[in-house]
């Protein structure tokens, strides 16, 4: 028997990621900034919404779980294919170095909000 | 695969800024660099709320800064406009049918942005709860 390995692409993986936090970008993203980044910081929701304790409850939960991975995971394997898209597209680097760079960081930084979840339900 | 001989054309690095179309494509695809921010902001704030109740105070301070609000202001403006390229986008790639008749794009895109509404009222949930 003629044994061949066939080498498979790794691509679908990231197209599959990026689509996934394509909609996690369109449809929870626009919330959590609104609310995050805006509403409470300008002191437009009363002052007790995120304080730390509370904060600490949110996040550390079951929900903060999912909150993490469709907020913060997959919006950063979208935002960093887009990026080493770009880079190609403007004719930045080479794409075998961004290709690293690009997905690495978004792992990196996967792990490290998973491990700060794991830190905070301890 | 054949190998190209002759002419080729060089593409220079402003290639898409000499047709409409191009432009607002990488306008889409610059989308991600204020939601970049937004997600080093809520990595710094999970590690905040590890670090104590001085340093999430530290971070809403920062969340609370004038440039800070400008730049997610644009990431919510930035999400907001990729969501309006995407839910248009997904009706043609994937067209719903629903007992033989085909549902009009209008409605498929609609029904995304009740979604995203839903999203909010949930956050507003969650966040208004006990308070």
């Amino acid at each position: 028997m003629m044994e061949k390995r066939v080498k498979r692409s790794d691509e679908p993986i990231w197209w599959a990621l990026f689509s996934a936090g394509g909609v996690c970008f369109a449809v929870f993203v626009p919330a959590a900034i609104l609310f995050i980044a805006l509403l409470i910081p300008l002191g437009l929701l009363p002052a007790e919404t995120l304080d730390f304790e509370r904060s600490r409850g949110l996040l550390f939960s079951f929900p903060g779980l999912i909150f993490i991975g469709v907020v913060i995971c997959l919006p950063l394997f979208h935002a960093m294919h887009r990026i080493r898209h770009g880079l190609h597209d403007l004719k930045l680097g080479r794409d075998k170095t961004n290709k690293v760079i690009a997905y690495g960081a978004a792992i990196v930084f996967s792990l490290l909000a998973l491990l700060g979840f794991v830190l905070g339900i301890m | 695969m054949a190998k190209h001989v002759g002419y080729f054309p060089e593409l220079k690095r402003n290639w898409w800024l000499k047709n409409r179309y191009f432009t607002l494509y990488m306008v889409r695809e610059a989308t991600v660099l204020p939601l970049v921010f937004f997600i080093a902001c809520l990595l710094a704030g999970l590690y905040s709320l590890l670090q104590g109740q001085q340093s999430f105070q530290g971070w809403l301070q920062f969340m609370q800064n004038p440039i800070t609000i400008v730049i997610n202001l644009l990431a919510l403006v930035a999400s907001l406009f990729h969501a309006a390229t995407f839910f248009t986008l997904f009706p043609r790639v994937m067209p719903l049918r629903v007992g033989g008749k085909a549902i009009p794009a209008k409605w498929i895109i609609l029904g995304q942005w009740f979604g995203v509404l839903l999203v909010m009222v949930l956050f507003a949930w969650v966040f208004g709860r006990g308070v």
